[in-house]
């Protein structure tokens, strides 16, 4: 009985500590709600006394809220497939083809992953204006349509597969990209729905290169959009567009969570 | 038949499958490294065209830089490196620990404990910016205090650290979970059989078996670190007086200016400076870490 009881005490510790963590977004939804005049009241105080949905009608009726989110899955629906089609093209001629000069390339891939965006980013950012695409849906996507990391994920999952099933394949005549396409791709579900998800948070999330590409507000990403509402409006108006902007992700995350673990895991370390 | 058939279109179609990626990385990432590198020596126009040559001209303008010292900057990235992996690393280690163990609850506090990755840095940015304001901000009713949370120089690289620290715990905290996790219930039982303590444990076994996931997570976050913009950019803008004035802050802040060759000397000292501790944990995960 002690015991059972301790252990439901250490439970509820764990509980409390995560709502802890959890503390700034708690902070946020609930100022959210608050009329302004509690908002701006000094000191702040984080009883509500007349919650209101005030801050959430004026997000949506006077700020271009929606329009950053359009922009956003514009270039989420363009990016996060081609970044999985592609990586999955390559991951299969890297790790079911022999070809001459496969290793060279193989390691230029690797050593590009040395060089991090952020390098480079500056230069990319004159590349932008050169080719005068700022301002466009163009200059968010194109600089992002590939990932290395994803490449070297599914090779890595497809080498694991057993190749008995390949040569069976190749027996029964089946074609090369039949061979993909019907067992290969469906065999690396697991590890597709992670990189989805992944790289769908991640573009979802991604700030300084918007930043940087984008100057006029109808072609905002949400997260250019929604910083760039700090000063102009009052706090409660903020954290009500930021909590609206926060929910896709934060879903996203709650039930994909196994999967995206999963993929985390998968690539980086080995064992 | 196999020779035989091993066609031309056989032949070239790995070439065809790897085409996009390897065309996206020479563009995008080969050529403007080496664009960046050569910029840095050369002056450019607005487009960032090649002019003339211009020797070291700008590595030494940024290096004798009064406003935004450069040897100061490059502290101020290591000393924010260390804060922010220190940090996540411990409070990621601790969580991990305490959770090792599946029970009934684990799916809801491990949701909790990671939920900050799916949270964007301008998001978290925000939101921490309102808790740390000044002028009536929570933490100061809370304490009772006036602090200038983000406006004290001594102070604000703490805050800074603090949020980036919290924006990566979620990541830390499932690859350190993941390793604890691995390690066998048998050997944990037999080591309490044989009477080892909660310390004796996670120092002992836990720690040591779960390096690589360890390894993999201190040096995740230091590079990460090193990266960082969004929070600088939003919490402090790089001030005060320079105290959270990165590196990486300072290429945005050359660009921004109109700066474009500076920023690639910036950027090549970054690259560098990620290069190099990219060597160190290949080098030393041979010697610290062991492979099961």
């Amino acid at each position: 009985m002690k015991r059972k009881h301790k252990k439901a005490i250490r439970e509820a510790l764990k509980i409390i500590l995560g709502v802890i963590i959890m503390f700034p977004l708690i902070i946020m939804i609930i100022t959210a709600f608050m009329p302004k005049a509690e908002v701006l009241s000094i000191p702040f105080n984080l009883s509500i006394k007349n919650p209101t949905l005030d801050n959430f009608a004026y997000v949506f009726k006077y700020l271009e809220i929606l329009t950053y989110l359009k922009n956003t899955f514009v270039v989420i629906g363009v990016c996060v497939p081609v970044q999985v089609i592609t990586s999955l093209l390559a991951a299969y001629a890297f790790s079911y083809f022999e070809f001459p000069l496969k290793k060279t390339i193989f390691t230029l891939l690797l050593m590009s992953m040395m060089i991090p965006g952020e390098v480079v980013m500056m230069t990319l950012f004159k590349m932008i204006v050169n080719w005068e695409l700022i301002n466009t849906y163009a200059s968010l996507i194109i600089t992002h349509l590939v990932s290395v990391g994803a490449v070297f994920m599914f090779r890595q999952n497809m080498l694991s597969l057993p190749r008995s099933l390949w040569e069976a394949a190749r027996m029964d005549g089946c074609g090369y990209m039949k061979y993909f396409s019907s067992i290969l791709v469906p065999l690396c579900k697991t590890l597709i729905v992670a990189r989805v998800l992944e790289s769908f948070i991640w573009t979802y999330n991604s700030h300084l290169w918007p930043l940087m590409v984008i100057t006029t507000d109808t072609m905002k990403t949400v997260q250019v959009g929604v910083a760039s509402l700090t000063g102009a409006q009052h706090s409660g108006i903020v954290l009500a567009a930021t909590a609206c902007v926060l929910v896709i992700p934060v879903l996203l995350f709650i039930f994909g969570m196994d999967k995206i673990s999963e993929g985390l895991t998968a690539g980086a370390v080995k064992s | 038949m196999g020779s035989k058939k091993k066609s031309l279109g056989v032949k070239i179609l790995p070439y065809l499958l790897i085409f996009p990626v390897c065309l996206s990385v020479a563009l995008f990432s080969f050529y403007p490294f080496v664009k960046t590198i050569v910029s840095s020596f050369s002056v450019t126009d607005e487009f960032g065209g090649w002019i003339r040559w211009a020797g070291t001209t700008f590595w030494q303008m940024i290096v004798e830089s009064k406003t935004n010292d450069f040897g100061k900057m490059v502290r101020t990235t290591l000393v924010f490196a260390v804060m922010n992996f220190t940090m996540t690393l411990s409070l990621a280690g601790v969580l991990a620990f305490l959770t090792t163990k599946r029970t009934r609850l684990s799916k809801i506090y491990q949701t909790l404990f990671a939920l900050p990755m799916a949270v964007a840095s301008a998001t978290a940015s925000i939101v921490w910016k309102f808790i740390l304001n000044s002028e009536g901000g929570l933490l100061n009713t809370w304490l009772g205090t006036n602090i200038e949370w983000l406006n004290d120089p001594k102070i604000a690289i703490w805050m800074v650290s603090i949020v980036t620290a919290w924006c990566h715990l979620g990541h830390s905290y499932l690859f350190l979970l993941a390793g604890f996790r691995s390690v066998s219930a048998d050997v944990q039982e037999a080591a309490i059989v044989d009477g080892a303590g909660r310390f004796t444990r996670a120092f002992r076994i836990m720690i040591p078996m779960a390096s690589p996931q360890i390894f993999f997570v201190v040096f995740t976050n230091i590079i990460s670190a090193l990266k960082t913009f969004t929070q600088i950019n939003l919490l402090t803008n790089g001030g005060p007086a320079g105290a959270t004035s990165t590196l990486m802050y300072g290429i945005y802040w050359r660009q921004y200016k109109g700066e474009y060759e500076a920023a690639c000397c910036l950027s090549i000292v970054l690259f560098l400076v990620i290069f190099l501790i990219t060597r160190i944990q290949f080098l030393s995960e041979k010697k610290l870490v062991h492979y099961q």
